[in-house]
């Protein structure tokens, strides 16, 4: 098995070069350059020509392309135009924002989709069951920044029960007790809202895994063994049922830099999906191309994981 | 492996659809918001109220009676729907929200008057012109503290220009105007060790010469600096480092009423009363400053989160106007936007622009006066803006009293007038297809290029091709749609032969001096129009001659009533900007000529009232 995870190691390398080709002429593709951005009545075409110059943008993009590859094999993700800081400095910032609202919201969802997955399938068909499923159904309908907007009002702006934006109080002290719990309850309210939009998936794999399960032979054996239904479900089903839930592990788990551009937005919270995209917006190419290679590499080491999980929770899978 | 070559072609599909949606996504809440001037003085501006009528739209200041509390912090939203990029040094920012922050801890120098320029009252320094001898002498006031206690010297006026002029300098700053200090090119070539222009006299008193002096001196311009830098805390500090450094991204000294104590990286700032600031100490204990996004503003502001907002889009004005906790305070912006034609090409080789009115679709001066008075602009202002935007008759906006030529007509809705210049420059309809062919009778297809924007942008730019069409014109959009705003300056700069006519906007920042944008050598004169008479009054506004102001007022309206006659650049619209402010606050002022000082603010409740 160990072969087979570094063989898929080493085919990575490829797959990102012909990444990191294709994002560095998409990249270039798009119309302006980050200098664009900066012209006013008071600037100097002179000056912006030869800042372009001193970045190198009037290269051949080949001749680009090979300095950016180039760094990028040393570590060096280059420096962001609009933030001025080294790229790995801003990702690692906003970043760290990112995974702790992921991670939040990822407990959150299992905790929610889980209990209410299995019960759907445990009483299929009753009442119970019928709301459970109306439920992710309009949780999987609803757009996210409906649900974003509907939250923060009614329980931020509204009850006041939580903060309406940012990551974290600005008069909290860094460090302190009160700057955790700051940042924990400012994390509370967008995790929520992130929790209930992904639980459709869990819940309706879960059902309909147990529902199909409560025919299965195994299932069958165990009750004339005499072991009780409750037994049953938590201890027989339950495993079997979250295979399927398992596969996606991997991608749940490197998807955890993902970010959210609406959540992000609507809640003023700086993370990876705003990064993303304001950095598109500004033709700010060294972060552009950095996030694209860093989620495609975190896409490729997801299914790798997957597939790894898979194997060890499933004996009869082996990776070959 | 066929599922590896699944993810990635998966993978790269998200990838294109990101970018594909993004592009269409830009500038989301900016409606043709081209251009924010470099707000080289935003917040120490002290510019003039003008009497045109529509300035009574809104009040200029909150007096708010009752009594003051003691301190109070003061919450200020920063409507953006991004993190800000947090270069608080006046040297180094790029992103004009940064200078919006830095604002409440100004290192400003000057103070400026009603007309936007220098003034010696209130200000740290004051500033001597000798135009004779292309010298300036600026000389600060003694006992003015940094807000670590630490004096302010002259080496803290002179540290700017040595960062600004060092090889190792980034910014746009490094201009031709900074050049235009005697020894700047040198010390940027590295061949000398310091800027030869600049001569301190003693310790209070700097002099600065220059090749050429123009009136741009008393707005800050020719390559004046207006603000100190700390020198005691960043002149040892190596310039290619500055922009990363703590003393520039987490505790920067100041001049101004407030310091500052907290910055959360891209979200929000906390500020603390300077207890050294030279005006006295500031009645607020603190301010914070909070991104806030467009989204949820109007709500914010209802329920009392915050006292004052601003950035805040006109537009969102319906949304606030009942609230009764908040007063909504208004000025003109230092803004136009306009209507270009293309009427020539930049010729970069030489660097000029070559006007070709034969040559060029646009060329008739009759066709494109009669595409203004076919734009029914009044309406969109009424019924798209709620009146926050009114029809521009010129390019200098009104709030530039002593420049601005309230006389001109500009181009007033009037599509039979348009019609008939149409019918009598021989542009008719030959084949009967209601659409007029051009003179020689060939199909006249008119391509113009929008900017992308907020919803209503689309339905705005439809009505006016729909005005257009009324008066028999074929107007089609470049590309068949909305343009993204860096795809749509990158196409009018190189003059895309698909452009023939196109909407921009210009913030004009406090000097309206049409150089830089109607000049023949600037790249940024997007119509490409040039002539001798033009370039006469251009070049004339900031000439030595124009010291004398008069003058100056004159070749400034000449240069507004020329424009008009040619119609290669039509002004479409002046706007207001808004400012929501809490009704706890008081002492707070928008009003160009007597600006809020900061340490005055003062607060009549504990928390902003809600609503």
């Amino acid at each position: 098995m160990w072969k087979t995870v570094l063989r898929r190691v080493v085919i990575m390398i490829p797959q990102l070069f012909v990444l990191s080709l294709l994002v560095f002429i998409l990249a270039k593709f798009m119309p302006g350059d980050p200098f664009t951005g900066l012209i006013t009545p008071e600037t100097d075409p002179a000056r912006i020509e030869e800042l372009r110059e001193r970045a190198g943008l009037n290269d051949p993009w080949y001749m680009q392309y090979a300095r950016w590859v180039g760094n990028l094999v040393q570590g060096d993700l280059g420096t962001s135009y609009r933030f001025k800081q080294p790229v790995e400095d801003i990702i690692g910032e906003k970043g760290l924002n990112t995974l702790w609202l992921s991670l939040l919201s990822v407990i959150l969802l299992y905790l929610i989709a889980i209990p209410l997955g299995m019960l759907a399938g445990r009483y299929n068909n009753s009442k119970l069951d019928k709301a459970i499923v109306l439920y992710s159904f309009i949780s999987y309908a609803i757009p996210t920044f409906v649900l974003a907007l509907l939250f923060l009002f009614l329980f931020g702006y509204t009850l006041h029960w939580f903060p309406t934006i940012g990551s974290v109080d600005v008069s909290a002290v860094p460090g302190s007790f009160d700057w955790y719990w700051s940042k924990i309850y400012h994390l509370i309210l967008p995790a929520i809202t992130f929790a209930i939009l992904g639980t459709t998936g869990v819940i309706q794999y879960l059902r309909s895994e147990i529902i199909d399960a409560k025919s299965l032979d195994y299932v069958r054996t165990a009750r004339s063994k005499g072991i009780p239904m409750k037994k049953v479900y938590s201890k027989h089903i339950f495993r079997n049922s979250l295979l399927p839930i398992a596969a996606f592990l991997g991608f749940t788990i490197t998807g955890l830099l993902g970010g959210s551009i609406f959540i992000e937005t609507i809640f003023g919270y700086p993370g990876m999906g705003q990064l993303f995209i304001t950095s598109i917006l500004s033709r700010d190419y060294s972060v552009i191309t950095a996030l694209v290679m860093l989620y495609g590499f975190l896409t490729l080491l997801g299914s790798l994981l997957s597939d790894i999980i898979m194997s060890i929770v499933d004996p009869r899978i082996r990776i070959e | 492996m066929k599922k590896q070559h699944w993810s990635l072609l998966a993978l790269l599909f998200a990838l294109v659809l990101a970018l594909a949606a993004c592009s269409g996504n830009t500038a989301e809440e900016k409606p043709e918001d081209t251009d924010k001037p470099e707000e080289t003085d935003t917040t120490t501006d002290a510019p003039e109220e003008t009497d045109t009528a529509s300035d009574a739209l809104f009040d200029l200041a909150v007096t708010n009676e009752g009594e003051a509390i003691d301190g109070g912090i003061l919450k200020v939203a920063m409507v953006k729907d991004e993190p800000f990029a947090g270069i608080f040094s006046w040297e180094l920012y790029e992103d004009a929200y940064d200078a919006d922050i830095m604002g409440y801890a100004s290192n400003s120098l000057f103070e400026v008057d009603g007309n936007f320029m220098i003034t010696d009252e209130g200000s740290i320094a004051s500033l001597d012109v000798d135009q004779e001898n292309n010298k300036v002498t600026v000389k600060i006031r003694e006992g003015v503290k940094w807000s670590d206690g630490e004096p302010l010297t002259i080496e803290d006026v002179i540290l700017p220009y040595l960062i600004i002029g060092h090889p190792d300098y980034t910014g746009v700053r490094y201009d031709s105007q900074f050049q235009n200090i005697i020894g700047a090119e040198e010390y940027n070539a590295g061949t000398a060790d310091t800027i030869s222009g600049l001569k301190q006299i003693d310790d209070h008193t700097l002099e600065i010469s220059f090749k050429q002096l123009s009136p741009a001196i008393f707005y800050g311009g020719d390559g004046l600096w207006t603000y100190a830098a700390p020198a005691h805390q960043i002149a040892d500090i190596p310039v290619a480092e500055l922009v990363e450094h703590d003393a520039v991204r987490k505790n920067p000294v100041t001049l101004g009423a407030f310091k500052f104590k907290n910055i959360v990286p891209g979200e929000s700032v906390e500020f603390e009363k300077n207890e050294h600031y030279w005006k006295g100490e500031p009645k607020l204990d603190g301010v914070i400053v909070q991104v806030v996004p467009s989204s949820s503003i109007s709500v914010a502001l209802g329920s009392g989160e915050y006292d004052l907002a601003f950035a805040f889009n006109a537009t969102k004005m319906p949304e606030i106007e009942n609230y009764e906790n908040i007063s909504v305070l208004g000025r003109p912006e230092l803004y136009y936007s306009y209507l270009g034609f293309k009427v020539g090409k930049f010729d970069t080789e030489n660097g000029i622009n070559v006007t070709d009115f034969e040559g060029s679709k646009m060329g008739d001066v009759k066709l494109r006066q009669a595409m203004g008075y076919a734009l029914d602009i009044e309406a969109v202002s009424e019924i798209y803006y709620n009146g926050l935007r009114e029809r521009a008759n010129s390019l200098i906006p009104p709030v530039f009293e002593s420049f601005y030529d309230a006389s001109l007509e500009g181009y007033v809705f009037d599509p039979a007038k348009a019609e008939s210049i149409l019918d009598e420059a021989g542009y008719v309809d030959v084949d009967g297809d209601g659409l007029r062919e051009d003179p020689n009778g060939e199909k006249l297809e008119i391509k113009l290029a929008a900017m992308s924007g907020d919803a209503t942008q689309e339905d705005i730019i439809s009505y006016y091709l729909q005005n257009w069409k009324d008066v028999g014109l074929n107007v089609t959009l470049t590309t068949g749609r909305l343009i993204e705003f860096n795809s749509f300056y990158d196409k009018v700069q190189a003059d895309d032969p698909e452009i023939d006519i196109f909407m921009g906007a210009w913030g004009t920042g406090t000097n309206p001096s049409p150089s830089g944008l109607y000049g023949a050598v600037d790249q940024f004169n997007f119509s490409r129009y040039t002539s001798d008479e033009l370039e006469a009054l251009v070049k004339g506004i900031d000439s030595p001659q124009a010291f004398d102001a008069e003058w100056r007022a004159e070749q400034f309206k000449a240069f507004q009533q020329h424009i008009e006659e040619v119609a290669t650049t039509i002004p479409m619209q002046f706007r207001y900007e808004i400012f929501p402010v809490n009704k706890r606050v008081k002492n707070y002022s928008v009003d160009y000529s007597e600006p809020t000082e900061l340490h005055e603010i003062e607060l009549v409740a504990e928390e902003p009232i809600a609503n």
